[in-house]
Formats: structure tokens, C-alpha cells, sequence
């Protein structure tokens, strides 16, 4: 069964020769015909299949359009052109603590950030307990937010995100934030949903975890896909190609 | 319209959130909110009290014009920046981003039924009765409320790629709240009267004077105006809206 299937995904960035952003700029430069604007490929015809229960890593050069490919997974991006199909349910993790706001507290964060989640609060009454138990914030559950550190603030993130059960799992950079501690309780939770079988993927610059978790790896460059296939293989193709 | 419901959690807390920040925040916040509105009718009233002699219980007919007013211009002036604003809700996470605007448009309904707590008593106060048609105005408001959400809808979209529409915006709020017969009686302007009709704004504040003053039911004719008004806002709204939300999260 597959979790996700990408085909001839297609991504066009229109990069104006001088930014126009008022109603007035774009009217002087229709009358003046000014309205070039360079074009330029983030992706071109990308395409892939995820079965459900792999890990799939995914990397590139800054600019290889792994961020943008992720987006689209995400459904922030919209295609030019392919489509996505995805079966389950999805949390993107490009950003922790989406909505927080910090003149609320810890209690009423969590309720807003698994609602964006697409929780609803029966739902998030239930997990509300564990959320707060793994951020080892209890005490702080009538905090305002705040007040909190930046690493309670990303615990309390992580935690409330990780615990809406999402089969599809999209991970930016994210967890390169945080101390030690933090990120090793990420990854433990990252290996936790393998084996329960979820769908990961992954982007990342840390080659080393990538190899380490990861069933699968893709890279990137220029929008095309270069490789797909055993870690190893890729990584070394990606070194090399960063040598060049 | 199915994916909007799904996410229902998430419009209440969006909706409270943005009470919550408006009221709590400034410790006389919620009280000033009622009287800003008060101050403003009553400031209009003293200027144009002699002027508009002939309109009887003025004051009354300033309150309702201004609350039904006041929904419309407050709720789209903010809604520009309901999407610009929200940040990371748009670029970083999936969203129906129809949402922003309906948990703005919704906080501001709320805080107009909350105008009502404080006008209806000075309208009883002031002329000793209240009709009992007054009844029927949470339905025009209903209506009222899905012109006002098409038209935040229009306008947030916008503002994402055009920078300028908030001044924009508030010359034209400016310009049709004096187009809007709010201060002065409808019988000014006899003359242009077809073209200012045009305006469906005045209809809705016509049928609010007399469900809430007079004690008259709404004409069919005008209940139709106002109901086309509303459909048409909201289905041009939320169809630029869609064609336009594709490129948000990049434009932002």
C-alpha cells in the first residue's frame, strides 16, 4: 500500500526583475509594460513512490529544492504542474509551535496546536496527560507561554505535535534545534513511529542520521531527482557531487 | 465546505484567541470597546441633532446605523491582514486558509452582539418601547454576516500580493461610510436615490432601523436585495480567494 505517490511534480517560482508589491507598482508597470519577471524551476518532473512504514530521507545542496518538495508534501506549496496523492493522515513538521501564542498558557497552547493539527479537544483531552508528561512540563501547565524557555517551548511543540498520531510524519530541520538531551528524545520518538510502522520523510544536512534511520534516500539537485535508493549509495554520490 | 467543518475546533480557538487578545490585554479593554461606539454616536448626535430635526428619535436611529455600520467596516478593515498576519499558519503548516478570515470575521460578529447588550437598553431608554420585530434581527444579521465574510475574503486575499490594499480599503471605507446613510436621513437624498440604492450596505442598515425601531418586517423586495448581495459577495469572495491562496505561502 502506498502512503505516497508523487508524479511529474512540477514547481515554477516567478522571480520579478524589480519586486512589485502595490496595486500602484503594478499598474505604472502595466502601462509601462514592465512585467518581466525571470522564471526559475525549483522542481522539474519529479517523481516517487513511499510505501507505508518506510523512513525516506531525503538530500541536496541548499537550493536543490528539497524544502520546496516538502512544502508541496505538505500542501503549503501548490504545484505547477503533477500531482500528489497521499493516504493517511499528515503532520508537517516544518516548523515546531505553529500558532502558539504566548500570552496563553501551556494548557490552552496545546488545545490551539493540536486543533491546527486537525485534533478536535475530545481528541486532545485524551492525550492531554502524555503531551505534558514527555515535555516534562506538568508544573508548568497554567504558565503563560511567554515566560517559558526556548527549550520548554520546543518540548512542549514536539511533544503536542508527535502526540496527535499522524501516519504520515514530514520532518524539516527541525530537530537540529534543541540541545542533546532534547534531540535525543526526538530521534528515540522518530524510531518509536518506524516501528509502529508510520510513514517518515525526511530532510536533512545530518548525513549521519540520515544514514542512520532512513530506509530510503533521495538527492536532489537542481529540482531533478539525481538517485533514489540504499543510504549509502546516495550519500556517497552526494559527497562526491559536493567535491566536484 | 466539508474540510472547513473538520477543522471547527480550530475556528472557536482561533475566534477566542482573537477575543481573548482584544479584550484581555488592556485592563479597561472590553469597556472601552463598548464605549468607543457610544462616544462616537454621541458626538454625532450633538453635531447633527438641529441639522436632522426633522428625524424622529435621532438617537436611535444613529445607534442602530452605526452598530450595523460598524460590523462591516471593522471586520474588513481587519480582515486584510488575516492572512499576512497569521505568519507561519500559512507558510508552514496545512491549513483550510479560509479559517483566518472566518475566525475573524466570527470575533467580530461576536463583539457587534455584544454592542447589543449595551444599545438595547438606551434604545428602550430612549423611545419607551422596544418592537417586537426586533426579534428577527439575529436572522438579518446571519445574512449580513456571510456580505461582510465574502468581502474579508476578497480582501485578505489581496493584500497578499498587493501591499497597498489596506490604504486603499480605508479611503473606500471613508468614502461609503458618508455613501451609507448612517448620520443623516435617508430623505436627503432624494435625488440620486436609484444609484445610492446601489449600495447594499444601506439596505442592510434600513432593515436593521426597522426591525430594531420602527417594529417593521423587511419588504421582500429588500430581503432579496440584501440575500443576492450576500450570496454573490461570498461566492465571488471565496472563489478569488481559492484561485488565489495557491500562491500564498510564497508570496508572503
Amino acid at each position: 500500500m502506498s502512503a505516497i505517490v508523487v508524479k511529474n511534480i512540477s514547481k515554477r517560482f516567478k522571480i520579478p526583475h524589480s519586486k512589485r508589491t502595490t496595486l500602484f507598482q503594478n499598474a505604472i508597470g502595466l502601462v509601462k509594460r514592465q512585467m518581466t519577471y525571470e522564471e526559475f524551476w525549483a522542481l522539474r518532473d519529479v517523481n516517487f513512490e513511499l510505501q507505508r512504514g518506510e523512513t525516506f530521507g531525503i538530500i541536496g545542496r541548499n537550493g536543490s529544492g528539497k524544502s520546496t518538495l516538502l512544502g508541496i508534501l505538505a500542501r503549503v506549496l501548490y504545484p505547477d504542474g503533477g500531482l500528489v496523492t497521499i493516504d493517511g493522515k499528515v503532520a508537517s513538521f516544518l516548523e515546531l509551535g505553529v500558532g502558539f501564542q504566548p500570552e496563553l498558557t501551556a494548557a490552552e497552547n496545546i488545545y490551539i496546536y493540536s486543533s491546527i493539527l486537525g485534533m478536535n479537544r475530545r481528541e486532545t483531552g485524551r492525550i492531554y496527560d502524555e503531551i505534558l508528561e514527555f515535555a516534562e512540563l506538568k508544573r508548568f501547565e497554567d504558565m503563560k507561554l511567554k515566560s517559558f524557555s526556548s527549550g520548554m517551548y520546543l518540548r512542549l511543540a514536539f511533544s503536542t505535535a508527535v502526540h496527535t498520531d499522524p501516519d504520515i510524519m514530514l520532518v524539516d530541520e527541525v530537530l537540529s534545534v534543541g540541545d542533546e538531551a532534547f534531540k535525543k528524545k526526538c530521534m528515540l520518538k522518530i524510531r518509536d513511529f518506524r516501528e509502529q510502522g508510520k510513514t517518515i520523510v525526511f530532510v536533512s544536512h545530518a548525513l549521519e542520521v540520515v544514514k542512520a534511520i532512513c530506509t530510503r534516500t533521495m538527492l536532489l539537485e537542481g529540482g531533478k531527482i539525481i538517485s533514489v535508493g540504499e543510504n549509502e549509495r546516495v550519500i556517497n554520490q552526494y559527497l562526491s557531487l559536493m567535491g566536484q | 465546505m466539508v474540510e472547513i467543518w473538520r477543522y471547527r475546533e480550530l475556528i472557536r480557538n482561533l475566534t477566542v484567541v482573537e477575543l481573548k487578545n482584544r479584550y484581555q490585554n488592556t485592563g479597561l479593554g472590553f469597556l472601552w470597546s463598548l464605549l468607543s461606539p457610544l462616544l462616537l454616536a454621541l458626538v454625532l448626535y450633538f453635531v447633527f441633532r438641529y441639522l436632522y430635526s426633522q428625524e424622529p428619535n435621532f438617537a436611535a436611529y444613529l445607534l442602530v446605523g452605526l452598530m450595523s455600520w460598524r460590523f462591516f467596516a471593522i471586520s474588513t478593515t481587519a480582515a486584510v491582514y488575516a492572512v499576512v498576519g497569521k505568519g507561519s499558519l500559512v507558510t508552514k503548516v496545512y491549513i483550510p486558509r479560509m479559517i483566518l478570515v472566518l475566525s475573524n470575521t466570527l470575533s467580530n460578529l461576536i463583539s457587534s452582539l455584544f454592542e447589543l447588550v449595551i444599545i438595547i437598553p438606551i434604545l428602550f431608554s430612549v423611545s419607551g418601547s422596544l418592537p417586537a420585530t426586533i426579534l428577527l434581527f439575529p436572522l438579518v444579521f446571519l445574512i449580513y454576516f456571510w456580505f461582510v465574510y465574502g468581502a474579508s475574503l476578497f480582501l485578505a486575499a489581496l493584500y497578499v500580493y498587493f501591499r497597498d490594499v489596506n490604504q486603499i480599503w480605508e479611503v473606500l471605507v471613508t468614502i461609503l461610510f458618508f455613501l451609507s446613510p448612517i448620520f443623516y436621513p435617508m430623505s436627503t437624498i432624494k435625488g440620486a436615490m436609484p444609484v445610492y440604492l446601489l449600495n447594499p450596505i444601506t439596505e442592510f442598515i434600513i432593515i436593521n432601523r426597522n426591525l430594531m425601531i420602527y417594529g417593521q418586517i423587511p419588504t421582500l423586495y429588500s430581503l432579496s436585495i440584501v440575500c443576492i448581495a450576500s450570496i454573490a459577495s461570498f461566492l465571488i469572495g471565496s472563489f478569488i480567494f481559492n484561485r488565489l491562496q495557491r500562491r500564498f505561502a510564497e508570496e508572503m
